[in-house]
């Protein structure tokens, strides 16, 4: 289960079956962001794709009868239009056409009677319509999903069509689960289901032999863990995520002073850079050691390439110069981001941030704890950004203290200028689950919290700044212990649930995943189980901010009536 | 493992395990036999085990078998990861781990950890392509009846367009009267409207009649065919377009044209003479940058499997095999290189081809000009340098070193196992008869040959030269085997010559084949009395 390679057997397959001779691949919006993701524009050179155009933007009408058109798009209205119009006027000698998801048979008649130059050559569905990111995770790019606590109806359509072609893409049918309590998780199951039963020809799979439990779908609420997204992150992803923000593989560092000019945007892909792909989850200490010791590998190798005496040396150098190119390239890059990394960390004093944050996160201790935000919000040491999320997390985790004291945080805030009106808003976005179970994680009932909860003490820290654990972790570990879920995930229909544990798990989470999370997922999967995890976006602490306040406009302040003055954003401010 | 000699080997392998130890009632045992009792156990942690347990005091032998099993093992890993597909069937049938042990010893060595290196947990492994659903069938069906509608129309307004282009007067008024006579043109009378702009009819928009099929439409509305155009719709073979950019403007509606020169026609029947002049065009036309780009495309395909020739021959030459020879290895270098310069040269002059800066044909030369630099760069210039002579020379004798070693601790093996099978049967077994027993067999003998080249192919190949040195003087044709060998010899100079590495492949292997069963045939002959064996 590699969603990276789901996609790419895809694009493989649409660009053989066009068969040989000049391609030109025309896509949209999405589909070409789908298509970057799994392949290099030089790996699609080898395949004889030289053009890439967008079907949805002004093309000129020139005409190369001689080349081969591959069309991969979403089946939109939109696109079919466009597509239409194309065929009429054909540029190109012949199409292939692909529609990344189920396209109604209404659609495929129009597209066949506006084909009067007999200019179609193959006509298919192919099930990638989802942004593979890691080989563990997908996302679906849509930034914010939510309108007043419940979906809005575009994101639900563009979230049910991407996980029926992630199932179709593995070729699963699963039995749905859905977190309970959560209307935007129940619904999206229900729409998921529906397809399901709907397309019953393409659902048609062998189930598993010997009466194995079938794959799993699991949709969760982001509503359920607001926490994660707000942390601090120490693992290489996670931080450049969170740091210097990655938008579909790349990085903007323009805005870096000293970046050399052909690092003001960055590729990471775990496909095309071995360094990124074995180093994602590592740490920010092991990843300084292991850049340092790429970087004395890089400079013996520069070094050697630097002494050429004969014409031996000289041949030497220029057989191996593709590789050497690669190399510094890589080494370059990697070198600018954790420089970056690490100058930010300092600015932003992260490691004494991170400490509170974690404390606050993982243990009651109202007083000290208030102190130590207090001290950091006004020391004005650090920046707005972080003032505000110790300030959230402190306000979601004593939210029901006698002595909490969010309105005076917020006051300190305000007064250096940061945005206090999203500490409501966060209170309205939480659901009630968090809200009761987030932080009162030991109750006398929950026998196995409590005595997991003893073990952790017991063995003590073994690293500040990563003691909190995603409640996405305790779930899975659940599911793979084949303990009963019935209660807190109710599977969607009326199938019968199977009590064995299932050998291949998608998790969904409405609201966007972290990288975090995928940390949490890849652990699993190092085990020898099956896992993959994905969201309608991938969040880091800005995003998710911006997704709180989308999905809680006009949502009346039920919970956070104490912080009235802070319901308004102050003026100017978004 | 393409090559016919493989499938014998696979059962020789086993077979001769059985021969070599055992094959006192010269009948052949296959499986996993205990050289001791001749039993089956049939799994070689089973053998293992027996042996540990039964024949305890013979350490010596447990050592080796535990060797040749974990050598098996060590071929099936190295399988494994080269064919990750095939998974599933390293652990097949008894024959498999002794045909693996055989693949291990000849080019494992530094693959040990191989196996290893890769957590099997992250590689893609059995993913297949996903689900696709075909909707090519629903659309053509739904295409199809238009399709032949449209060409039908098509075709009689072209019938109509070559009666109108016969014996066409180039005064107008005739022409008119000519073009009335070809079509029936509808009563102007019974049209109000224009048909396509639905606009009304009077002194300042008069009508006019599309002269292929006689319909009404106001000026405006008009479309025009020039006569060069509709001579190339009747007759497409006759008149050839200019190369690329040829294809008809579209004709500016209602912009003022000289009569006699076009046809009128309207918009309906131009868009479908449109689309037939399209496709013939396209048909036929065959630009440069197509021209080119097949002669790149068809020099990649060609120089593809030499450059994976290329990296099997220098890995054969590091492992110390005598199949390929350095000059192998050079002469495809060579050949490699002078295909790259012609890549590039080829994709330099598509580059050169003239186009419009910023048109779709300028980005797609220099694109393909790109893909070609890369795939020179990447695949071509990065291919290992050639290995030093020295080197490889050193290589190969440390190898004919070990397996000779080797050799010598197996027969000693073998020796002492015969030794105490004598004691334990009473002396019964005549060890030299059935020595000869077993070679006077052909299928014996070669498989014992098959097993001996295949496991020690250096070993073997150095006494190439010894049987050339004994036949040198005895030359004597009338020995069909010595003619076979200098057949295959001939065939591998020509194969050699022509750069087909793999028929060398299986031609050395046939020719050390060949050179054993002289071998052995020779020392049957010179050695009246057989020896056991030594």
């Amino acid at each position: 289960m590699n969603v990276i390679r789901a996609i790419q057997m895809y694009i493989d397959k649409m660009i053989s079956d066009a068969g040989a001779g000049m391609k030109l691949l025309m896509m949209d919006r999405e589909t070409i962001s789908i298509v970057s993701m799994a392949f290099a524009q030089s790996e699609m050179l080898q395949k004889e794709v030289f053009l890439f155009e967008r079907l949805d933007s002004v093309r000129s009408n020139e005409k190369l009868k001689y080349l081969k058109c591959i069309v991969f798009v979403r089946p939109t209205k939109d696109n079919i239009f466009l597509l239409q119009q194309e065929l009429q006027s054909p540029k190109f000698g012949s199409y292939y056409i692909y529609f990344s998801n189920i396209i109604p048979r209404t659609d495929i008649k129009i597209l066949a009677e506006s084909d009067e130059g007999e200019s179609v050559q193959d006509f298919k569905e192919i099930y990638a319509d989802y942004l593979p990111v890691n080989p563990n995770l997908f996302s679906l790019h849509i930034p914010t999903c939510l309108q007043a606590l419940n979906w809005n109806p575009e994101a639900l359509e563009r979230s049910t069509q991407g996980l029926v072609s992630v199932l179709l893409s593995f070729k699963f049918r699963p039995a749905i689960r859905y977190r309970s309590g959560s209307t935007a998780a129940q619904t999206l199951a229900k729409k998921v289901h529906e397809t399901i039963n709907k397309e019953t020809a393409l659902f048609s799979f062998r189930p598993p032999e010997d009466g194995a439990a079938p794959p799993l779908l699991l949709i969760l609420d982001r509503r359920d863990d607001p926490i994660t997204p707000l942390l601090n992150q120490w693992t290489y992803q996670a931080m450049v995520h969170e740091l210097l923000t990655i938008n579909k593989q790349r990085v903007d560092l323009s805005g870096v002073a000293g970046v050399p000019k052909d690092l003001k945007e960055v590729v990471l892909s775990t496909e095309q850079d071995e360094f990124y792909a074995n180093n994602l989850y590592a740490n920010f200490g092991e990843i300084a050691t292991t850049i340092k010791v790429l970087m004395d590998e890089f400079q013996k190798k520069a070094h050697d390439q630097r002494k050429i005496e004969s014409i031996a040396d000289m041949k030497n150098f220029v057989e191996t110069y593709p590789q050497f190119r690669k190399m510094s390239g890589t080494v370059t890059k990697h070198l600018v981001l954790i420089s970056e990394l690490s100058v930010q960390v300092g600015q932003q004093q992260l490691f004494e941030v991170s400490e509170l944050e974690q404390e606050i996160a993982c243990r009651a201790d109202h007083s000290t704890q208030l102190q130590r935000v207090k001290r950091l919000v006004s020391e004005g040491k650090i920046s707005t950004a972080n003032a505000l999320r110790l300030v959230l997390l402190y306000a979601m985790r004593y939210e029901r203290h006698a002595n909490c004291d969010t309105s005076g945080l917020l006051k300190l805030l305000q007064e250096r200028g940061g945005r206090p009106h999203i500490a409501p808003r966060m209170l309205e976005y939480i659901s009630t689950v968090a809200r009761q179970e987030l932080f009162n994680t030991v109750k006398i009932t929950d026998a196995v919290k409590l005595t997991r909860n003893l073990i952790k003490e017991l063995k003590g820290v073994e690293n500040v700044y990563a003691q909190h654990e995603c409640v996405l972790k305790g779930t899975l570990e659940e599911i793979i212990k084949g303990r009963p879920l019935d209660a807190q995930y109710p599977i969607m229909g009326n199938e019968v649930p199977f009590r064995r544990p299932p050998a291949e798990v998608i998790v969904f989470i409405v609201g966007g995943a972290t990288y975090e999370e995928a940390l949490a997922v890849h652990r699993y999967n190092q085990e020898g189980h099956r896992i993959v995890l994905g969201g309608t976006t991938i969040h880091n602490s800005e995003s998710f901010i911006e997704e709180v306040l989308a999905a809680t406009v006009g949502v009346p302040f039920k919970h956070s009536r104490s912080l009235q003055q802070f319901h308004h954003a102050p003026a100017g401010t978004a | 493992m393409d090559n016919p000699f493989d499938m014998h080997d696979k059962e020789s392998a086993t077979s001769s395990s059985g021969a070599f130890l055992l094959p006192a009632d010269g009948e052949i045992l296959e499986g996993f036999l205990c050289p001791i009792c001749k039993c089956d156990l049939r799994t070689p942690e089973r053998l293992t085990v027996h042996v540990e347990h039964e024949h305890s005091e013979e350490q010596d032998l447990l050592k080796s078998l535990k060797e040749i099993f974990s050598i098996a093992r060590q071929g099936i890993l190295l399988k494994g990861k080269k064919k990750p597909s095939q998974t599933g069937g390293s652990d097949g049938g008894a024959g498999e781990p002794m045909s693996a042990a055989r693949f291990g010893s000849e080019t494992g060595v530094a693959l040990g950890s191989a196996g290893t290196a890769n957590n099997p947990l992250l590689q893609p492994g059995n993913q297949t392509v996903g689900c696709s659903c075909e909707h090519m069938a629903y659309f053509k069906a739904v295409r199809s009846p238009r399709l032949e509608r449209y060409a039908a129309e098509t075709n009689k307004l072209i019938i109509r367009l070559d009666k109108l282009l016969d014996g066409l007067p180039t005064e107008p008024d005739l022409k008119k009267r000519h073009e009335q006579s070809k079509v029936p043109w509808i009563d102007g009378k019974l049209v109000k409207l224009c048909p396509t702009c639905a606009k009304s009819f009077g002194i300042t928009r008069r009508q006019h009649h599309c002269r292929v099929c006689g319909s009404v439409m106001c000026d405006s509305c008009s479309r025009y065919l020039t006569l060069e155009e509709a001579g190339r719709l009747v007759n497409p073979t006759t008149i050839s377009p200019g190369a690329g950019g040829a294809l008809p403007a579209e004709p500016q509606p209602g912009a003022p044209v000289n009569e006699s020169s076009h046809f009128r026609v309207c918009e309906h029947c131009m868009r479908l003479l449109m689309i037939r002049m399209e496709t013939q065009d396209w048909k036929r036309e065959r630009p440069l940058v197509k021209q080119f780009y097949e002669t790149l495309r068809k020099e990649r395909t060609d120089i593809e499997p030499h450059i994976g020739m290329y990296r099997r021959i220098l890995d054969s030459l590091y492992e110390g095999d005598v199949i390929y020879r350095l000059s192998d290895a050079s002469t495809l270098r060579e050949k490699i290189g002078r295909s790259a310069e012609k890549l590039d040269n080829v994709s330099k002059s598509l580059q050169t081809l003239r186009a419009t800066v910023g048109s779709r044909e300028d980005a797609l030369k220099k694109a393909i000009r790109l893909g070609c630099i890369s795939y020179i760069k990447e695949r071509m210039l990065s291919i290992p340098p050639l290995p030093v002579e020295e080197e490889i020379k050193r290589i190969q004798h440390r190898k004919r070193q070990d397996t000779e070693r080797r050799l010598e601790r197996e027969r000693q093996l073998a020796l002492e196992a015969f030794e105490r099978l004598e004691l334990q049967s009473g002396g019964s077994v005549d060890v030299g008869a059935d020595r000869q027993n077993g070679s006077s067999s052909s299928s014996s003998t070669a498989s014992t040959a098959e097993m001996t080249n295949g496991r020690y192919g250096a070993a073997v190949s150095t006494m190439d030269n010894w049987t050339g040195t004994q036949t040198g003087p005895s030359n004597t044709t009338s020995d069909p085997l010595i003619d076979q060998i200098n057949i295959v010899k001939g065939y591998i100079r020509q194969a050699r010559a022509a750069l087909r590495f793999e028929e060398v492949a299986t031609l050395e292997r046939n020719l050390s084949e060949l050179t054993q069963e002289f071998y052995y045939r020779q020392r049957l002959d010179t050695d009246a009395k057989p020896q056991e064996l030594q």
